[in-house]
């Protein structure tokens, strides 16, 4: 990346951060010369729109990073007002795709040979692209079909550039602000996130790792890597051709039924999460498909995690005790994932505890888990004096979303207290 | 109301299937407080059985006097616990505590999985019958016995349910142990194999048959349960590897105590619709005996074959591993084979579909 380009890039994460900022503060100050108390909360929602506005503008234009960025800001609903979360989830990360001029010269360079001596056949057209890499169909000398990942070259500069200049207006953030919200430790998780997913060599240990997970479970697919081709940079692995999970017309045509679809979705993901303690912590309907056959087929491991000892079955607990309406259970399962209330009392949890059972216990509830009530959750957390929620919750609770908006595009409730018990889909 | 006229009665309300008599003490373990609680004379008294009880003995009556059968399992068809009670004495007495620590934590999670059959749907019966089913626990299914037994099972609001009452007798016999790692992948981790399972019998619809099928699951389970509890409590009671066998003991027989009314209500149920007939989904009948003992017969089956090895598959699995924690391994799982015992499924269920049906 040239300097001209950095220089643009830093100016403009400046300019935005100012703006932001000043949308706060200069008002703030306005009233505080003029002797009027501080804006409520419930006056603050244009103001918090105008500012997701900007930073979703910014995002938008400089990409790769920022789209992450946002992508990490929309799934921590119990730090930012719901007026972030709702525009910048809109950010999805396909953006047009590089020059195959780009592309081959990645894959030569990394394989250290010319693109014909590894494969037979290379498609110039990609299949997806996204923020940070983009797939092309090709076809190995053995004759095995293949999707090539490659990542654009000048990602990680771009990355280190991004991210050294948001931790900069993060670090003035919170000198200026006299209780800043906690930016830094967001930073540093995508940080420590984006790293994981521009090294293709993790991916394919991750995906790998997973693929043995399932090795006995006819439900699941996930593609086999090919390790001899792939390096840090580019990841080669087996081709596999799907109908989209929500493509509920695609899925009943094929003679599936897509609640069962959805059922083994879940039970891919409560095997992985409170099973394994290791799980693809990103379930978006591009990264899931269903071969004719009715495997659910899993792509992408760039964001996989890794669960703390004792974790999953924290979770299992707080799962499980939400879904049988016991509030006492589900107290001690806050407690034992790391939930801490600043009184240090228990009040807060049983409060919230009691809002969430409160509104499963309806009669029609049948053990969903649904984004409604993950926000309802993050919601009930934001408003009470809660000073620590496990930052793995909050990836885990983003997954659940995720799985849940796919149910209710395909028209389906899965039952996660089925999967949990690991009872097959009806 | 007394005794006598509850049990005249085979109509009852949901609140009243899910009331509670009032106890002169609760019952709190380990610091929890669970369901059910204590008489004046100490006596333990099972939650929501206030109305319940003499519902179930009622309409088993009007069963009887209709000439139905109730459905009976044969106790030799119960496998026998592994590790059995010697071998998970020899285990504890030798620092050996992961798999019976395992063992204990996967039969609360399961206990809490009954939890699952309030949401089992249920269909219109009173068409599906051809005879009425007014006053039976038919009737009652949607009306609070599904959501009485979960209740039971894993707890409701303030109050634990046998889930927490098992693991508090493990953690108070134990002296709260670590719960292995691989607690859930043990659960989880047989889905896999052998597909979904196709219906036995398309003719009467998904719906019922599912219904039917998760009943006479959770009844073998239930019947199976009893040698489990007589496992927890002989294990659980004996000082010797307990550092509380009043409490852990009792719990497990509080926790029998409270299984007996699910027993009786899934016999009664199932029986009622074994002595019925039922409409198939092409407008022609099929006798109710044919499709539960069909039902029952495939279950039954499928746990006294299968099951029973794979539990001894699972146990093995982390054995040695586990044994590692003995002096001398070697010898301790030398004297842990000695004290296995030998069990045959009985070669038949007492539910063999009828020649003409087969």
């Amino acid at each position: 990346m040239n300097l001209a380009t950095r220089a643009r890039r830093t100016f403009k994460i400046g300019w935005t951060a100012a703006w932001v900022w000043s949308l706060y503060k200069v008002p703030a100050f306005g009233r505080r010369i003029t002797g009027r108390p501080p804006r409520p909360e419930s006056e603050l929602s244009p103001t918090h729109a105008r500012a997701a506005n900007h930073i979703l503008a910014l995002a938008l234009d400089l990409r790769g990073v920022m789209i992450k960025m946002c992508q990490a800001v929309a799934t921590r609903s119990d730090m930012f007002p719901k007026e972030f979360i709702e525009r910048l989830k809109q950010c999805h990360d396909a953006v047009p795709p590089k020059p195959f001029d780009v592309v081959r010269s990645v894959v030569e360079q990394e394989l250290g040979k010319p693109l014909d001596a590894v494969f037979a056949d290379f498609d110039e057209q990609p299949i997806a692209s996204a923020s940070l890499a983009q797939v092309h169909r090709a076809k190995l000398h053995d004759g095995r079909e293949v999707a090539v990942k490659v990542q654009y070259p000048d990602i990680e500069d771009i990355m280190h550039t991004d991210l050294a200049n948001m931790r900069r207006v993060c670090r003035i953030y919170e000198y200026f602000d006299p209780q800043p919200l906690a930016l830094l430790p967001l930073l540093t998780e995508l940080t420590t996130h984006l790293s994981y997913e521009l090294d293709f060599v993790r991916e394919a240990d991750c995906a790998e790792r997973v693929r043995d997970l399932f090795a006995d479970d006819e439900h699941v697919k996930i593609p086999e890597m090919i390790r001899e081709w792939s390096s840090t940079r580019v990841l080669v692995m087996e081709l596999v051709s799907g109908m989209k999970i929500t493509d509920k017309d695609a899925l009943v045509a094929a003679g599936l039924d897509p609640a069962n679809v959805l059922q083994d979705l879940m039970h891919i993901y409560v095997r992985m999460i409170l099973a394994a303690g290791f799980f693809q912590a990103d379930p978006h309907p591009g990264n899931l498909f269903v071969t004719p056959a009715g495997e659910v087929v899993v792509l992408d491991f760039g964001l996989s995690k890794e669960l703390p000892d004792g974790f999953g079955l924290g979770l299992f607990e707080l799962m499980f005790s939400l879904m049988t309406f016991n509030e006492q259970a589900m107290l001690r399962a806050f407690d034992e994932l790391g939930f801490r209330s600043k009184s240090g009392d228990n009040s807060t949890f049983l409060a919230i505890a009691r809002r969430m059972i409160d509104r499963s216990d309806t009669g029609s509830f049948e053990g969903e888990f649904t984004e409604d009530m993950t926000d309802e959750l993050f919601e009930a957390i934001r408003e009470d004096p809660v000073a620590e929620v496990p930052t793995d919750f909050v990836l885990v609770a983003r997954v659940f979303s995720l799985l849940s908006g796919i149910g209710h595009t395909l028209g389906s409730r899965a039952n996660v207290l089925q999967a949990m018990s690991g009872a097959p889909a009806s | 109301m007394s005794t006598a006229e509850l049990e005249d009665r085979t109509s009852f309300s949901a609140v009243e299937l899910l009331s509670s008599g009032d106890y002169d003490e609760p019952l709190i373990a380990n610091g929890v407080r669970c369901h059910g609680g204590f008489d004046a004379d100490g006596r333990y008294r099972s939650p929501r059985t206030l109305h319940r009880g003499p519902a179930i003995a009622a309409w088993q009556s009007r069963l009887a006097d209709e000439g139905g059968a109730l459905i009976e399992l044969s106790p030799g068809l119960m496998p026998p616990q592994y590790p059995n009670v010697a071998q998970a004495k020899l285990l504890l007495q030798n620092g050996v505590r992961d798999p019976v620590v395992r063992a204990l934590t996967i039969i609360s999670i399961v206990e809490g999985f009954g939890a699952m059959i309030r949401d089992v749907q249920v269909p219109d019966l009173g068409e599906i019958f051809v005879e009425p089913i007014e006053g039976t626990a038919l009737a009652h299914l949607e009306k609070g016995l599904f959501e009485a037994h979960a209740r039971d099972e894993s707890g409701y609001r303030d109050e634990g349910g046998h889930k927490q009452m098992w693991e508090a007798a493990r953690d108070a016999a134990l002296e709260n142990p670590k719960i292995p790692g691989d607690v859930l992948m043990r659960l989880m981790g047989r889905r896999g194999r052998g597909g979904r399972p196709e219906p036995a019998f398309p003719e009467i619809g998904p719906e019922l048959e599912r219904m039917l099928g998760f009943m006479a699951n959770v009844l073998v389970v239930e019947v199976f349960a009893e040698g489990t509890f007589q496992w927890g409590i002989d294990v659980l009671s004996d000082p010797a590897v307990s550092a509380a066998p009043d409490v852990a003991g009792g719990m497990v027989r509080n926790i029998q105590a409270d299984e007996k009314p699910h027993v009786e209500y899934l016999r009664a149920a199932l029986s009622e619709a074994r002595a019925r007939t039922i409409r198939t989904v092409d407008g022609k009948t099929i006798a109710g005996q044919q499709v539960v003992d069909g039902l029952l017969h495939r279950i039954l089956r499928q746990m006294t074959k299968t099951r029973p090895n794979d539990q001894r598959e699972d146990v093995r699995e982390g054995l040695v591993e586990a044994m590692k924690a003995a002096s001398n391994p070697a010898r301790l799982l030398e004297e842990f084979d000695a004290l296995d015992q030998d069990w045959t499924p009985p070669g038949k269920t007492g539910f063999e579909p009828a020649q003409d049906a087969a």
